[in-house]
């Protein structure tokens, strides 16, 4: 390599991200079409693989020593979900029962069995067993447990923290909402002065930081822009200014930095991607939806209880009477670019054998998976202004086989399974 | 929730670990014993430590040993010597987590939790914090580290800006000690600390950062900074009052009842509940607008209480708009007359910014009303047509001057060197012609510059800013559609920068009784702005753009007749804003998209369900439940407007079916698509 010139580390870094990257552009683009092909398509057996092998991998009793097995239960199954498959009888019984285990005796759920429990933890667990559905995943959840295990994380100041004594940052306030709002536990206690501490931490870039006083970064600025959507307070934010960061992080190579001026990590797929979808849809979908008579088809109380039962899809009686008349009218053109972003994930973060990966020469794991594959689905959907709009093939690099199920942006789950459990929760009493 | 990236598996590393892991376990299974057992002697304290050398992430082990040093402590009659040889370890541990891995949040919250304790040494810490930012100089948990212990510790903020300087001085690439280099000065110029002065300070800021951009026009760290100096160049904090309806000194003209009398060259205001929309529009959201912070001083009976609304979303108590509406027919008769109003806003604190600024300069604006006694019935039932009967705007006539709104925020600052920085830059980045990021901070910098210039040169920037939006959606076509929003924005700043500018689009409409008509149509706009200038627009015509919702729109108080037809326009719920509108009477949004697809973003954004049971049952809702599950959208919407004219032909949802939905929720509608109704 030629000598580099007074360059200061993160230039050095930068350039040598960029010189692996389009050294790989520039084979991709020199080989012939067949090759390109069979590169571009996401290898779904090999995926799969990968995945099952590491769901096995955590044995029967899944007795690892980390802290964060049920983040690697939702990392995995999601995963799965989004290739649109599901796991067999026993590894689902095998998780309901292991999350089972990590469910503490006053509600949330602990890294591990006997672990204390912690709010990343509980979104996981929750997230995992709403991707796995039906009675069994979803009523293993104390949701009365969880109530009051969210109220003693919440602090005075309007915050949440991770675990008693723990932290109070951003991702703790979006990991009890987003926890509260899907299993229908919010309330206004839950929320009390919780917007004013996450306006506290949007920075003068944009984006919003993990605490006040620190710099914008992309999981916290997803955290805490869904959080504001979740409690109706979106608004509040400095929307324009958000877009503005968020359109700015993608780089050269047009996959995403984290933050200012930091390398391009195929993670940020999903955390910058979906923002601007989600920023995108709430300026066309518009405010009704944040008043919640979207949900006029959707139970809502005990009165409707008994019409709720036959509503299993909340979306079944939609009108789709509507035709093609004109594809455009229905499609809007993404703040990112896409398909590059999309050219990125699968040619530098996807890795030939199964699972994604930060970026070229960085071995993979099921967190880069997980969140590679989810950021691929929020991209191939990023044209799409509402949820009845399939994807277009031009929205889609490489084959309609690369097509990967929608994930409902706010909570990151597959959208079908986030209906059911919705519909779930909202019949429960 | 950033995971540490795992290891991937190889199969002799799996060998290997699979003995460690079982040494391991049962480490771990011991440990959880004694926590669950509250076990704190030396033993089971030393366990912790083990696991946690080897696994920063145990969070459990670290609320353990919290719990071991309360026990500690509390058994120790505070002897200085042991609490400090107790907290010496928690800090030893801490430190070799963290070369374990220093990104364990759980690692550096216990360290804080020990600092909290009162047990710390400046030195120590920051000579810990070198060594970890210099092995990753961006790792957030460090710089979140330093603000807390140069709080806890009281450390100057100057200081700590001598650090940045060190930092960007050996890596100016470094994004993090720019960051936190405006989070101290922003401490520093709040307080006014010596030699801070905004004015001395941001032109030296300017220079540093150039330097940076220069080296390298690529390197985002600079540009990001540049930005917030930008933002303190042209910001001021507390919320101000950019402009209100009526204006300081204007006089508006009030008919009795719901007549629309003609008075000739008058522009007239008519309302059918003889109030009339006060208008407080400020430059940033606020909340706590009310009968105490804002009082009214006038012989118009009956607004002793007024209660103002804000005008945004409907659990959202800040807005840039507030409004209340004054009463000017009570039972006394008092036509003919002219009333004086003074408003004084911030008359006592409690206006405060949604960053919970303080608005402190009180203001004061006085206009007249005067109520006319002619009540001349005119078929007010006509259809209103977009075509015949305007007179265009005489550009000498006083009334326009008085119509639109002077830049009052602007007055209030310092702005000779503000101006003079921003100069200063917009020379030097002209000298940066091709980059994309030169481009886009070369208009912001106009942007800024026609915000606080006179209303004579602004055209001038606004005209260069339209062409380097127009350059960079050519350039960046990736992000054209955020150019172009900056496109209409520019446009519509400088259709409304001054009076000769704004004369050109308005109109009056003589079978209105003259309502003041600003057209805007064909100008292919795809976003609104500048609305704060144009609350006195009675009707405004926005046909042929590309506009995708009414947002901004709420703003316009006195609006009767819009026309957004020939739009993007795709669903009733994107005109939604216009529901704050209680005048408009008459909408045409024909030629738009709406029910190509119908919206329903619930499998986007679920709502509350704090929201849930706000769905209200109204009479038409139970009369046709089908027919409002199928076009909620428009339910929602159309059921909170009063039409009396409604034009949606040209699309989709339009229809029989439709129309007879639309005769249900708008009972008081004449016209529909042209036609009269039968009554």
């Amino acid at each position: 390599m030629e000598e580099i010139p007074s360059m200061t580390v993160s230039q050095r870094d930068q350039f040598l991200v960029l010189n692996d990257v389009f050294r790989i552009y520039s084979d991709f683009d020199a080989s012939d079409i067949a090759t390109q092909i069979f590169t571009v398509e996401i290898q779904r057996d090999k995926q799969l693989d990968y995945l099952m092998n590491g769901l096995r991998h955590l044995g029967p009793s899944f007795s690892s020593l980390d802290a964060n097995l049920p983040w690697i239960c939702y990392w995995i199954l999601h995963s799965i979900a989004l290739l649109g498959e599901s796991v067999d009888d026993e590894l689902e019984n095998n998780t309901i029962d292991f999350l089972g285990r990590c469910q503490g005796s006053d509600g949330g759920y602990g890294g591990g069995p006997g672990q204390l429990a912690h709010l990343a933890t509980s979104y996981a667990a929750v997230n995992t067993l709403v991707t796995l559905g039906g009675d069994k995943a979803l009523s293993s959840i104390n949701r009365e447990k969880m109530s009051s295990f969210l109220r003693r994380m919440k602090d005075p100041d309007g915050g949440f923290r991770v675990h008693d004594m723990g932290e109070m940052d951003v991702r703790a306030c979006y990991l009890a909402i987003s926890i509260a709002s899907i299993l229908n536990i919010l309330d206004d206690e839950l929320t009390r002065g919780l917007g004013d501490y996450i306006l506290s931490c949007q920075t003068y870039e944009g984006g919003i930081g993990g605490e006040p006083g620190s710099e914008a970064h992309a999981g916290n600025t997803y955290c805490g822009l869904a959080t504001m959507a979740l409690i109706t307070e979106v608004d509040r934010l400095n929307l324009d200014s958000l877009m503005n960061w968020i359109v700015h992080q993608q780089g050269v190579e047009r996959g995403f930095q984290g933050r200012t001026n930091k390398l391009v990590d195929g993670c940020y797929t999903f955390w910058q991607a979906a923002p601007c979808v989600l920023l995108q849809r709430l300026y066309s979908a518009h405010d009704l939806v944040l008043q919640g008579s979207l949900h006029m088809s959707q139970p809502r109380d005990e009165d409707h209880e008994e019409h709720a039962h036959d509503e299993d899809d909340p979306e079944s009686d939609d009108d789709d009477s509507d035709e093609d008349s004109n594809e455009d009218c229905r499609r809007v053109q993404p703040v990112f670019d896409s398909l590059n972003l999309q050219r990125y994930v699968i040619l530098c973060s996807m890795v030939p054998e199964g699972g994604f990966r930060d970026k070229p020469g960085k071995p993979r794991d099921f967190y880069h998976t997980c969140y590679c594959l989810s950021g691929l689905s929020v991209a191939q959907h990023a044209w799409s202004k509402d949820k009845d709009t399939p994807p277009l093939n031009s929205d889609i690099l490489g084959s309609y086989a690369n097509h990967l199920e929608q994930v409902q942006l706010l909570h990151n789950v597959v959208m079908d399974r986030y209906n059911k459990a919705i519909a779930f929760f909202h019949r429960a009493v | 929730m950033h995971g540490r990236p795992r290891k991937a598996y190889k199969p002799e590393e799996e060998a290997a670990s699979a003995a460690k892991a079982a040494k391991l376990r049962a480490l771990q299974s011991q440990f959880m014993a004694n926590h669950h057992n509250k076990i704190y002697t030396k033993e089971a304290v030393d366990l912790s430590t083990k696991l946690l050398e080897i696994n920063p992430e145990a969070y459990t082990a670290w609320n353990y040993r919290k719990l071991a040093v309360e026990d500690k402590l509390s058994r120790i009659e505070s002897d200085p010597d042991l609490v400090k040889t107790i907290l010496d370890e928690e800090l030893r541990v801490v430190e070799s987590a963290l070369k374990q891995n220093f990104k364990s949040y759980g690692a550096w919250h216990h360290r804080k939790w020990v600092l909290s304790k009162g047990h710390s040494s400046v030195g120590n810490e920051l000579r810990l914090l070198d060594q970890f930012q210099k092995l990753d100089t961006r790792n957030f948990h460090a710089w979140n580290y330093r603000r807390f212990v140069v709080e806890l510790t009281k450390r100057s903020e100057q200081d700590e800006l001598e650090y940045t300087d060190d930092m960007i001085g050996s890596d100016f690439s470094n994004y993090s000690a720019w960051h936190n280099r405006s989070v101290l000065l922003s401490s520093l110029l709040t307080r006014k600390a010596d030699g801070f002065l905004p004015n001395k300070k941001i032109p030296d800021e300017y220079k540093l950062v150039q330097n940076a951009i220069f080296t390298d026009e690529d390197d985002q760290s600079g540009w990001f900074y540049h930005l917030w100096l930008l933002d303190q160049t042209v910001n001021v904090e507390t919320p101000l009052l950019t402009s209100s309806w009526p204006l300081h000194g204007s006089r508006i003209n009030l008919s009795a009842g719901c007549s629309n009398g003609s008075f000739s060259k008058l522009t007239t205001f008519g309302s059918e509940s003889g109030s009339f929309p006060l208008v407080l529009y400020f430059d940033q959201a606020v909340c706590g607008v009310s009968s105490s912070t804002v009082t009214i001083d006038s012989e118009l009976k009956g607004n002793e209480d007024l209660v103002w609304e804000p005008v945004s979303k409907k659990n959202s108590q800040v807005s840039c708009v507030w409004v209340a509406r004054l009463k000017y027919i009570s039972s006394e008769p008092c036509f003919g007359k002219e009333y004086k109003v003074k408003v004084r806003v911030g008359n006592s604190p409690g206006i405060v910014s949604s960053r919970g600024c303080n608005f402190s300069a009180s203001y004061e604006f006085v206009f007249t009303a005067h109520v006319h006694d002619t009540v001349e019935e005119s078929s007010q039932d006509g259809i209103v047509s977009w075509k015949d009967g305007f007179d265009i705007w005489d550009a000498e006539s006083k009334d326009l001057n008085a119509l639109a709104t002077l830049d009052r925020s602007n007055a209030q600052m310092d702005s000779k060197w503000r101006q003079e920085a921003i100069a200063e830059e917009i020379d030097l980045f002209r000298e940066l012609p091709d980059s994309k990021i030169g481009k886009l901070t070369l208009a912001r910098l106009l942007m800024a510059k026609a915000m606080i210039s006179d209303d004579a040169v602004k055209g001038v920037h606004y005209n260069e800013i339209l062409e380097l939006c127009k350059d960079l959606m050519a350039l960046d076509s990736s992000h054209y559609q955020y150019y172009k929003d900056e496109h209409s924005v520019a446009l519509l700043r400088k259709v409304t920068s001054s009076t000769e500018d704004l004369s050109g689009h308005l109109f009056r409409c003589r079978n209105m009784n003259n309502s003041v008509c600003l057209r805007l149509n064909n100008l292919s706009l795809s976003r609104i702005a500048s609305v704060e200038k144009l609350l006195f627009v009675q009707m405004l015509d926005l046909s042929h753009n590309e506009l995708h919702s009414t947002e901004g729109l709420e703003a316009m108080q006195l609006l009767s007749c819009l026309n957004l037809s020939h739009n993007r326009i795709r669903s009733f719920s994107a005109l939604d804003s216009l529901r704050h509108l209680k005048q408009l009477r008459v909408l045409d949004v024909s030629h738009n998209h709406i029910g190509e697809h119908s919206v329903d973003t619930t499998r986007y954004l679920c709502s509350s369900p704090l929201s849930n049971s706000e769905w209200p049952q109204d009479e038409v809702g139970s009369q046709m439940p089908s027919l409002v599950t199928k076009y909620w959208d428009a339910y929602f919407v159309l059921r909170d407007l009063n039409l009396k004219q409604l034009d949606i032909t040209g699309n989709v949802i339009a229809g029989d079916e439709f129309s007879s939905f639309v005769l249900q929720v708008v009972p008081k509608l004449v016209w529909l698509d042209g036609k009269k109704l039968e009554i």
